[in-house]
């Protein structure tokens, strides 16, 4: 887990990526970590690297999107692994969590 | 979560589920017995717990297995498949199985062997078997096309380790899903408690599924959720389910379940290096050690000022308080090592069941005083000894129906196993009221086996006493059950290696008591101080019988270095414990010394120190953990002094006698 500001960005996109465990055990950590998003311009989530995760994950991430959203910043996604893919299909969340149809690599 | 974590949780989901599977085992006897429907529920959720913490805890094979078992009990709980004795003895070796699976689980060994194959097969025929009750009259409520469910999850249910993600997966095996989540109780993002759960799901599943199957999904999250299960009635022109519930029959196969080797692996893992401790028995322990705390203040408060005569009243009152407390904060610390006996009365049922099916015979087992406690390392290794006697009164002791009918009495045998409190001690009896023992066999076989040369004058006590001597069996034919070369004698000294007695009596043709009697704690035991020179050594309470001053005159030389003296009409050995441990300085001549007559090993023998200090409650100090084993000698204890004491092992006294006899 950690964050950079991209440098060449103008105005700085945040990008977050998110823990290879992404579940209950880090999703305080993790929230830690977008509240401090909330000051970028706008974020990036990477969930390329994310090999687990559970309910809570995604619910944290839905939240997320909500108040960004609210705050008029539009946060988008640098990667998606098959597992959040596939725990977001599960449980109805994909289109709350706005993930893009898979691209070919 | 880490691999370290995992396999914490592992260890606790298999203590939990031998739980579950003793549960299951003894709830299949008690239906067996004409119990009622309530059972099955208990039978079906501990199977229930188990193949859901088996999927989560990473043990897919056993989830899997278990499921078909689960498959199965659900038809018998709801209703459509009437409960049988053939349905009772599958899920006795389902049981078994899986035993056995999570001994393979514990070993790190592959879960699924021949057995589990076979069974799991029987389990699926036994699905396919015959047409299930019809039950047309709820087929409305239990049955539909489409269901719509309606799934709200409390916000502690993710800590308690259910995942709603699990339970929406179980749900798609069942048919095709429509998931649509609830996201109006979602708090705004800083609000937002990212350990609980604040989504909900409205879920359509379509496919011809059983209301039971949807609950069962959800059984496990039962009060952690709102849950609503409502039948939809849809045309019929909706996908099929996507995955079929049952799994195909396939041919029943051969029966490979060996029981024995189950029950094998259950006792190996019985051994479990932890206790679990009823909260009020902590809290005791607090609430004592609390009392002590105060009692230490108040003591403190002698630091200062002069001690006159009034303050000293005042002092004596706290040191009794506080040899009061530590006594009870003693007994308290005992009292967490100490567990009910159920936990090895528990195994009989099913054995008693199992042998008594054998042989042909009736046998009704009553079990009285479960609840009584005792040490968990006396209790494991009690079961042992008494799985031999309990074989012992079903092969020898109690009759098959026909001889009973001929001896006048009914054609069930009853055996009785009774554990009690008496002292300090913990009595178990196992009693039958079967033929007895029959002295003509035993003398005839005593004689035979040359321990003794005739039975003149022999009460039937004494006659009992045989069969506890080495090398003695009264079976004409030994069987599987009991003679497998392991004899009384086996037993009386297992038993006695845990500081305990056996005794038999018995009548013959009204059937037999044993009496085992156990020390509550190996940890405690009550001795007598004896001075040998300057050595201090712990005799054990139980084993003396008791203590003379001899004339010089008393004690005789025999050939080949012994020396005997005469008790109470018969002549014993006497063991000098300045001797037989090399203490320097100890009294030599019999008439200054004192003659402590002790029993061990089934033996008499006198041993001979310098004197008796007194008496004492010694904690043992384990000399193996410390040190080394020493003949002899079974542990040691700190005295009030602060010096250490060694504690007599009486028996292995006796041993080392009569090997240094022999040699």
């Amino acid at each position: 887990m950690g964050s950079k500001t991209t440098g060449g960005d103008k105005g700085g996109a945040r990008v977050i990526a998110l823990p290879a465990d992404f579940r209950l055990g880090s999703v305080a950590d993790v929230k830690a970590e977008l509240i401090d998003a909330f000051d970028a311009p706008a974020t990036q989530l990477d969930g390329a690297g994310v090999e687990r995760v559970d309910t809570a994950a995604l619910q944290l991430l839905v939240a997320f999107r909500r108040e960004a959203t609210a705050r008029g910043q539009s946060p988008s996604w640098l990667g998606i692994s098959d597992v959040i893919r596939d725990a977001a299909g599960v449980l109805g969340l994909a289109q709350a969590l706005e993930l893009p149809a898979p691209m070919p690599a | 979560m880490s691999k370290a974590g995992l396999a914490q949780f592992q260890q606790v989901f298999i203590e939990e589920s031998l739980e579950g599977l003793d549960t299951m085992e003894s709830s299949l006897l008690a239906l067996d017995d004409g119990g009622d429907a309530e059972l099955v529920h208990t039978i079906f959720r501990a199977a229930h717990s188990i193949k859901g913490g088996a999927a989560t805890f990473g043990f897919p094979e056993m989830s899997s297995f278990t499921h078909e078992a689960e498959s199965l009990l659900d038809e018998v709980r709801s209703g459509k498949r009437p409960i049988d004795a053939s349905i009772i003895e599958l899920m006795l070796r389902t049981v078994d199985c899986l035993r056995g699976m999570f001994a393979r689980a514990q070993a790190g060994e592959p879960l699924n062997d021949a057995v589990a194959e076979g069974l799991r097969n029987e389990l699926a025929a036994a699905m396919g078997r015959g047409t299930p009750v019809a039950t047309t009259a709820r087929r409305n409520v239990d049955q539909a096309d489409a269901w719509t469910i309606r799934f709200r999850p409390h916000a502690g249910m993710l800590a308690g380790g259910n995942e709603p993600l699990r339970l929406i997966r179980e749900l798609a095996d069942l048919g095709e899903l429509a998931v649509a989540p609830s996201l109006d109780a979602l708090p705004a993002f800083a609000a937002l408690e990212p350990t609980e759960c604040h989504i909900g799901w409205t879920i359509e599943l379509k496919g011809p599924v059983k209301r039971a199957d949807i609950a069962g999904v959800f059984d496990w999250v039962e009060g952690e959720c709102d849950l609503e299960i409502e039948a939809k009635h849809v045309v019929a022109d909706i996908a099929p389910a996507a995955a079929p519930v049952a799994a195909p029959a396939a041919a029943p196969a051969p029966n490979v379940a060996d029981a024995g080797t189950a029950r094998a692996q259950r006792e190996a893992n019985a051994e479990s290096s932890s206790v679990r401790v009823s909260i009020d028995k902590i809290d005791g322990l607090i609430n004592l050690v609390g009392e002590l705390v105060i009692t230490q203040s108040m003591l403190d408060t002698f630091r200062e000022g002069e001690l006159d005569a009034s303050r000293i009243a005042v002092l004596e009152q706290g040191l009794a308080q506080l040899a009061r407390h530590t006594r009870e904060l003693q007994e308290s610390v005992m009292g967490i090592r100490l567990l009910p006996i159920a936990s090895v009365f528990n195994r009989f049922p099913r054995m008693v069941r199992d042998i008594s099916q054998k042989l042909g015979k009736q046998v009704k087992l009553e079990l009285i005083g479960e609840q009584t406690e005792l040490d968990k390392t006396v209790l494991e290794k009690i079961g042992d000894p008494m799985v031999h006697l309990v074989r012992n009164a079903i092969d020898h002791g109690l009759e098959t129906p026909d001889k009973r009918r001929a001896a006048g009495k009914g054609d069930t045998g009853t055996l009785t196993l009774h554990a009690s409190h008496r002292g300090g001690n913990v009595v178990v009896e196992v009693s039958d009221d079967g033929a007895g023992l029959n002295r003509d066999a035993i003398v005839a076989k005593a004689i035979q086996r040359g321990i003794i040369t005739s039975a003149e004058g022999m009460s039937d006590d004494a006659v009992a006493e045989l069969i506890f001597q080495p090398g003695f069996s009264t079976a004409a034919v030994t069987t599987d059950l009991s003679g497998r070369g392991v004899g009384m004698d086996v037993v009386r000294r297992n038993v006695s290696d845990l500081g305990g007695t056996v005794t038999i009596r018995s009548t013959q043709g009204k059937g037999s008591v044993f009496t085992i009697t156990l020390p509550l704690t190996l940890a405690i035991i009550d001795g007598l101080t004896a001075a040998v020179g300057e050595e201090r050594y712990i005799v054990p309470l139980v084993s003396i019988v008791e203590s003379v001053q001899l004339k010089a005159d008393a004690v005789r030389s025999v050939a080949g270095g012994g020396e005997l003296f005469r008790f109470r009409g018969e002549y014993l050995p006497v063991i000098r414990l300045h001797d037989a441990f090399g203490c320097d300085g100890a009294i030599h001549a019999i008439d200054d010394g004192l003659m402590v007559v002790v029993e061990g090993d089934g033996a008499r023998v006198g041993l001979f120190v310098d004197g008796l200090i007194g008496q004492q409650q010694a904690v043992v100090k384990s000399l193996e953990a410390n040190y080394r084993r020493v003949q002899g000698v079974s542990g040691a204890t700190i005295l009030a002094d602060g010096s250490v004491a060694l504690i007599v092992d009486i028996a292995g006294l006796v041993r080392m006698q009569g090997r240094k006899k022999a040699a």
